[in-house]
């Protein structure tokens, strides 16, 4: 894995340019009023020592020695990776034991004999179609969203219209409503509207879901971008339309990559809504509702249906280690307003 | 010839300035969000209200409006009592959880990086790759986690031990548990992602000036880094907690509600009701109550983070 070359001083140093750009004041007695009047006061030998807050703090200051503060900052580390990811990688141990093999004494993470019995059934319960659904519907998905919510970010960002802040608040309102709240609406809508049992049903649906959130993330990576930018394309002879193209789209690029990874994880891992949508019509199920059912039928062969965990989170995470850098950066580089 | 030239020239013009005007009007940007937003969000909202308030079935056309009988009915219900109990503990504890993980983590993974600890990027990938994997899988990884076979990881290890097997998914408390450790698994990636970018964006030189002070760790922690941080937290916290009480594949894989009702989250409990019962007034009227959880935890995460001038 390749180092993030952006990170350590240059980090720092930005958001410390970033902050004197905007104008205010950069001496420290400045920094201190406006901090919100909490004061920082230094080691202070006050009876407060004896509460149990106090003794904390002291305690906190002493061990806090770097070297005490390493040694708990690599422990943690080694015992998340351990948490989060051993079970991934005790699922790949399990589908490849042979049939009947159960983990022997002493535990060993690859099998003596690697068998591939279990991902053969899987393929033929139809795994095949199932990732090819998925497939269309994320890339289908994603491009809708990115299509319909990188012109509403752009129009919350760059116009100025009454109800502008009203509207932005109304859409983002709709990001704290879970869909599944609204399934079982959702499944009439779907049915009025003949989208029951259909691909480009559940793809719009997607559309629909995913856009607020994607718009709010776009709107602060639009908002970073100085305005001088439009007004030079505008009378170079741009209309609207143009300038987002050409003048705005790259600087904004950083942000489609977060929004499109985002959404190619959450369209890809779906599941409620292709279950309703989408009903017993099997050609068309994606690879949630195909693993759910096939354990279904599999009862207790963990074999098989470890292995169609596999298959199913496989793509996603080749797809995503490639890009998390980029991920991971566009979200803290880019102004996830918090 | 050149009269057609010019003819088509000047309908070229007039459509390029007809163009050039509609895209003046932001309601031309906005339209395909207004209107996939309202067939898709606004109008299932108040479907899903007035729905409630009838007796409508999947199995049946046609229905009856009944007032509040779909209520009456669940507030009677003790099952129902008891499924907001379970939604409710799945929920807190899973915030609390992710929370504070995510928070100890993005500080850890952001210390790693201004001390040039190795291993930063190996954490931080480790934690996303649980978030990325799709919910239902989620749910059979931690079955096969945790079954009580040689196959359940967990029972492998401690039968080493000589303890077990234990009964992670029969138990009614460990079965619940469980599926608090499943989410965890998950929603971390998430708070620490928000919270590691909220890291980035406070101003090395309060830090500065919080040592000139003399400030030890725990006071540049407490009264520089919170109070900056405090924006990211109520972000997080309030989606956290939208995602927690909504929670449904993961569970419905894990467990299916089992065992008895003892995971029956309240997601879980509307969609039996509405596509297995086929009631989908009594779904609508459940819907309705998640709603209104979810509207009011966020007014009173609003509230007591009194950041209303900076969302």
């Amino acid at each position: 894995m390749t180092h993030d070359t952006h990170r350590p001083d240059g980090a720092t140093t930005d958001s410390a340019d970033t902050h004197q750009s905007d104008g205010t004041t950069t001496d420290s007695a400045d920094t201190h009023r406006s901090d919100g009047g909490a004061t920082i006061e230094p080691e202070r030998p006050d009876p407060s020592t004896d509460t149990a807050v106090g003794r904390l703090e002291k305690f906190a200051d002493t061990v806090g020695s770097p070297v005490v503060v390493d040694a708990a900052v690599y422990l943690l580390y080694a015992v998340s990776v351990a948490f989060f990811v051993f079970p991934v990688l005790w699922v790949v141990s399990a589908s490849l034991r042979p049939a009947g093999e159960l983990f022997s004494y002493p535990f060993r993470l690859l099998p003596p004999e690697v068998s591939l019995s279990a991902y053969r059934q899987v393929f033929d319960a139809g795994m095949v179609t199932w990732l090819f659904n998925s497939t269309v519907v994320t890339v289908l998905g994603v491009g809708g969203i990115l299509a319909v919510s990188i012109p509403a970010a752009y129009a919350f960002s760059r116009f100025e219209f009454r109800g502008r802040r009203g509207l932005l608040g109304v859409v983002l309102m709709f990001q704290m409503i879970s869909p599944v709240i609204i399934i079982v609406p959702l499944y009439t809508v779907m049915s009025t509207l003949g989208l029951l049992r259909t691909r480009a049903g559940l793809v719009l649906l997607y559309v629909g879901i995913q856009t607020p959130f994607s718009i709010w993330l776009l709107k602060g990576y639009f908002d970073t971008i100085p305005t001088e930018l439009d007004y030079a394309a505008r009378i170079d002879g741009c209309n609207r339309l143009q300038t987002l193209r050409y003048v705005l789209l790259r600087p904004v690029a950083p942000g489609i990559a977060v929004v499109a990874i985002f959404n190619t994880v959450l369209t890809w891992s779906e599941f409620v809504l292709a279950f309703t949508v989408l009903r017993s019509e099997s050609r068309l199920h994606t690879i949630s509702i195909g693993v759910y059912k096939f354990q279904g039928q599999y009862g207790n062969d963990w074999r098989a249906i470890a292995a169609a965990s596999v298959v199913g989170m496989l793509p996603l995470i080749v797809v995503f280690l490639g890009l998390q850098r980029y991920f991971v950066k566009g979200l803290v580089e880019g102004s996830l307003k918090g | 010839m050149a009269t057609a030239d010019s003819t088509t020239e000047q309908v070229l013009t007039r459509v390029r300035a007809t163009w050039r005007r509609l895209l003046e009007q932001p309601l031309v940007w906005l339209a395909p969000t207004l209107v996939l937003l309202a067939v898709f969000q606004l109008y299932p909202m108040l479907e899903a209200v007035l729905m409630s308030f009838t007796d409508e079935s999947l199995v049946r056309p046609g229905a009856e409006f009944v007032g509040i009988q779909q209520y009456a009915r669940l507030a009677t219900d003790p099952e129902f009592w008891e499924m907001l109990r379970v939604t409710a503990v799945y929920a807190f504890s899973s915030v609390v959880l992710h929370v504070l993980l995510g928070l100890v983590l993005a500080l850890a993974i952001d210390y790693g990086v201004r001390r040039g600890l190795r291993g930063h990027l190996t954490t931080r990938v480790s934690v996303l790759l649980a978030w990325i994997v799709p919910g239902i899988i989620i749910g059979l990884v931690w079955k096969v986690m945790l079954v009580e076979s040689q196959f359940g990881a967990i029972n492998h290890f401690l039968g080493l031990v000589g303890v077990g097997p234990v009964p992670f998914r029969s138990d009614p408390t460990l079965a619940l548990a469980s599926t608090i450790a499943a989410g965890t698994w998950r929603g971390t990636a998430f708070s620490m992602i928000m919270i590691y970018g909220g890291l980035q964006r406070v101003p090395t030189r309060l830090y500065e000036a919080a040592r000139v002070d003399g400030a030890g760790r725990w006071h540049r922690f407490r009264h520089v880094t919170l109070p900056q941080l405090k924006s990211v937290l109520f972000v997080t916290t309030v989606l956290v907690t939208i995602y927690a009480l909504n929670t449904f594949d993961l569970i419905f894989a894990l467990t299916g509600g089992g065992p008895g009702r003892a995971t029956q989250v309240l997601a879980l409990f509307m969609y039996q009701e509405a596509f297995q019962d086929y009631a989908l007034g009594r779904g609508a009227a459940i819907a309705v109550v998640m709603l209104a959880a979810n509207l009011l935890l966020t007014g009173v995460y609003l509230y007591a983070f009194d950041i209303s001038e900076e969302v």
